[in-house]
């Protein structure tokens, strides 16, 4: 019994077949409500609303000529993509949402599990950077800079941000936190601040447009990606999607109050919290223009970190208020 | 680290060919080299061969977003070479025709900035809002982007009652939405970050450069052709030359924005004073033996259109300058200091119409600075010798 | 500066139909006086050439093919055409015998099935403007 539970985990619920689905599907609401604002349609003709549409994109990607540059180190350049997809794949078994339990610790659910699910999303930028600096390009090459800047500028402040709901809550382990918010919902308002640094911290993880700086078209060509095609390519992209299923639903799970009540209403409350947290995404997309690099370092020493910092201050005291 | 990358012949950020060399250190960019002729156009031997009638369409073809521009400085010369006056009325809607193109190319270049900029939101607003314009521009001329509404001695198309209504109604719509984009430019923290400061082209480098156009403006250089030497009706008309002293590419938007607004209110004033009378005049088949140069102020700059005539029914020579070209000395200019993150966005700024600048090649040796032209066969065919005798690559030299 | 300026127009976009048509499902019309595929018609063509000179791409050829029976061919090239309308304007016969229709979805595969033409005895009206001679009076005053 034991075992099925484990391989359910791992092949059917959150793991791959489940990240999958879900995170074409995340892709396909983020491009619809990004094209929705900005007055336009969106897929539309991929099954119904054009649903199909991101797992169309992601065959025919497969599907595509597959080339690998000849000055490029050809043995890491072929493992990156696989490699990340599995990091981030492994990161969204981190979710609490109906594998563990709250007295008995598992191997999905510790004390600590919050910092492991951080560093696990933390590592598909180490792995963007190897993949840039390995296909030996110009662009990719300015493009692995960008991103290792970027990390050292929307670290700190993700840390730090994800860091007061945690003290409030006593307690490094995702389950507990989600658990303490859902007994006091009240307790969520004084993290809201966190909480919009977080969303901007993400943002920037998953390079998305005012932070995609790595690979701005118009500048650097595909910057990262840009020696990366066919197979190789769909990987990235996957990875960048469940990235985003899974970060949104670390962000509903310290933030917003988990997912209670087991397998089935906790699947609604995933599905409900994360797509809020990716329609915050969305809108912050389409609301700004890309900026340059220094200013993302600017944006988030000068004002993200500082305000989590002061947010962990409110945070601390309101602990020792409330004991 | 000093290494050169090439923006160009192919990037996502160029609609057409050019190649931008750009030494860069880091981010910084350090030099700035632009290197042309990746289009052969052949368009000024073409318009020898072809009588004046049709090298009106030909000109039109120059450009795709200022077509009326071309070939309106083309028919303003070739009218002078037959001294022949158009009727009023042809006059203001050829004119209003030229405004109207005005304010489509800029709202298209809003959104360019936009999307260069990665405000993507921006540009899809911008350009659902030029649609107005564009419409507007069809039923007037029948067709969205050749309109072809120029006849030697006058226009083609009449413009009835209705129509001028629905224009008076487009502008009001594009008035507002302008003023909206403007606020939204203006004043997005993301987007303004971008455009401030960056490509900066002080008035006596802008000068001593020769920059036409909104270029120039927004370095506080208040030159415009329609001011300057006013030609057809812009002397009847009422309107400001719009200029900005910020010399960067805020600048150049907010110059192009003012310009939009200017643009309405000559419109309105156009539609309001529009005169009766007959729309073309007659004309002969030949023109005498002349030559003639011919200004526009186009949307991008000063548009210039050099007619010789031999007295038959076909120019002897027509020579383009487009508005871009003039423009070329400033960008490299104004690319020597910043980043790579602003290389499109300073390139796109001038408002780059590659093609119509593009003419022919001359190949210069650099031994003996002896000239050669060669046909396209023979490039062709040395091309494919060379890469057949180039050896392979096996080891790509990596320099990091 | 604002931070999200832009936000209550794009709010305002998502509860709003989309601007854009679904375009090979959805079609918008073109407005009157479109300039679209050009078109002979032959009962009234007198051959005066006039449009096979004044077309700015070459895409009009006329050509005899039994010139005692007075009888000819029009080919229109619509793969080189421009859409210019000159033909229609240089045409001196009244009505036109050059016309323009608003068609516009013309492409195909190849440039030779975008041909059209017409094989015709030349009309006999006598046109009520008189026809241009070949270096006179331009046709399009
Ligand atoms: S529309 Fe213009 S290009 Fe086409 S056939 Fe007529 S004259 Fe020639
Ligand atoms: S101009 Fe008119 S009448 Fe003359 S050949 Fe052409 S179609 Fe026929």
């Amino acid at each position: 019994m034991a075992v099925l539970r484990t391989l359910l985990y791992l092949f059917v619920y959150p793991g791959l077949l489940f990240l999958f689905a879900y995170s074409t599907f995340c892709e396909w609401f983020d491009r619809k409500v990004f094209a929705r604002l900005q007055n336009r349609m969106g897929p539309t003709h991929t099954g119904s609303f054009g649903l199909l549409q991101p797992i169309a994109d992601f065959i025919k990607l497969l599907a595509k000529e597959d080339v690998v540059p000849a000055a490029a180190d050809k043995g890491l350049f072929r493992v990156l993509p696989a490699f990340g997809l599995a990091v981030v794949s492994a990161a969204g078994l981190l979710l609490p949402v109906w594998n563990f339990d709250l007295a008995v610790p598992s191997f999905t659910s510790f004390q600590g599990d919050l910092i492991v699910l951080l560093y696990l999303l933390s590592l598909p930028t180490l792995i963007i950077f190897l993949a840039a600096w390995s296909s030996t390009n110009y662009f990719s090459s300015i493009g692995g800079a960008r991103v290792l800047t970027m990390l050292f500028g929307y670290e700190v402040p993700l840390f730090l941000a994800v860091l007061s709901p945690a003290i409030l809550a006593g307690s490094w382990r995702l389950a507990e936190i989600a658990a303490f918010y859902q007994a006091k919902p009240l307790l969520i308002l004084p993290n809201l601040l966190a909480f919009a640094i977080a969303v901007v911290a993400v943002q920037a993880k998953l390079e998305r447009c005012p932070f995609d700086i790595p690979h701005a078209e118009t500048e650097i060509v595909g910057g990262t990606f840009t020696e990366f095609s066919g197979k190789k390519l769909a990987l990235f992209r996957l990875m960048f999607d469940i990235e985003m299923v899974v970060s949104s639903g670390l962000l509903a799970a310290v933030f917003l109050g988990g997912f209670p009540g087991g397998a089935l209403v906790g699947f609604a409350h995933l599905v409900v919290k994360t797509l809020f947290v990716i329609f915050l995404l969305s809108l912050i997309r389409a609301l700004t223009s890309r900026i340059r690099i220094d200013q993302v370092v600017t944006l988030a020493w000068k004002y993200l970190a500082p305000l989590a910092v002061l947010q962990l201050l409110i945070i601390i005291l309101l602990k020792g208020l409330l004991s | 680290m000093k290494f050169q990358i090439p923006i160009g012949p192919q990037h996502p950020a160029l609609k057409e060919p050019i190649s931008l060399r750009m030494t860069v250190e880091g981010e910084v960019i350090v030099d700035a080299d632009i290197r042309l002729g990746y289009n052969h156009r052949g368009v000024e031997k073409v318009a020898e061969e072809k009588n004046w009638t049709q090298n009106l369409y030909l000109s039109e073809r120059i450009c795709g977003i200022c077509s009326h521009s071309h070939s309106t400085c083309y028919v303003q010369g070739v009218e002078k070479l037959m001294d022949i006056a158009p009727p009023p009325r042809g006059m203001y809607i050829r004119y209003l025709v030229s405004e109207l193109e005005r304010v489509h190319s800029h709202l298209l270049w809003l959104g360019v900035a936009g999307h260069e900029a990665g405000f993507d939101s921006f540009f899809m607003y911008t350009w659902r809002d030029r649609e107005v314009v564009m419409d507007l521009l069809e039923m007037i001329t029948g067709n969205r982007v050749h309109y072809a509404i120029n006849a030697v001695g006058g226009v083609r198309r009449d413009l009835d009652d209705l129509q001028k209504a629905k224009v008076l109604e487009g502008v009001k719509i594009l008035r507002e939405r302008s003023v909206y984009y403007f606020r939204i430019g203006a004043s997005e923290p993301s987007f303004v970050a971008r455009i401030a400061g960056v490509g900066v082209l002080p008035l006596e480098k802008a000068v001593a450069l020769c920059a036409v156009g909104p270029t120039a403006r927004a370095s506080g250089w208040a030159r415009d052709v329609r001011k300057e030497d006013p030609y057809a009706v812009y002397g009847e008309l009422e309107f400001d030359v719009p200029t900005a002293d910020t010399c960067d590419v805020l600048g150049r938007v907010v110059v192009r924005v003012k310009e939009l607004l200017e643009s309405y209110k000559l419109i309105e004033q156009m539609i309001h004073k529009l005169p009766e009378g007959p729309i073309a005049a007659k004309v002969p088949r030949k023109a005498k033996p002349g030559e003639v140069v011919s200004r526009y102020e186009a949307p991008r700059g000063e548009n210039l259109h050099y007619i010789k005539s031999n007295g038959t029914d076909k120019p002897e020579r027509l020579k383009v300058r487009a508005p871009t070209l003039a423009n070329y000395p400033a960008t490299v200019e104004m690319l020597r200091s910043g980043f790579i993150a602003d290389i499109p966005l300073i390139f796109a700024a001038i408002d780059p119409c590659i093609c119509c600048a593009e003419r022919a090649v001359v190949l210069t040796s650099a031994r003996s600075g002896e000239e050669s032209i060669v046909r396209l066969g023979d490039l062709r065919r040395q091309a494919l010798e060379r890469h057949q005798k180039a050896p392979l690559k096996r080891n790509a030299v990596w320099p990091f | 500066m604002r931070i999200a300026a832009f936000l209550p127009e794009l709010l305002r976009s998502l509860f709003k139909k989309p601007n854009t048509v679904d375009y090979p499902f959805k079609k918008l019309a073109v407005p009157e006086g479109f300039r679209g595929t050009p078109h002979l018609d032959p009962d009234m063509c007198i051959v005066c050439r006039a449009c096979e000179r004044d077309c700015p791409a070459e895409a009009i050829e006329i050509t005899a093919v039994n010139e005692a029976e007075k009888r000819f061919r029009m080919v229109i090239h619509n793969d080189r055409c421009i859409h210019c309308g000159q033909c229609v304007d240089s045409c001196p016969t009244v009505p036109k015998a050059m016309r323009i229709d608003s068609l516009f979805e013309i492409a195909d595969d190849s440039r030779h099935k975008m041909k059209e033409d017409w094989v015709y005895v030349r009309a006999v009206i006598k046109p009520k403007a008189p026809a241009p001679a070949p270096a006179g009076e331009s046709p399009n005053a």
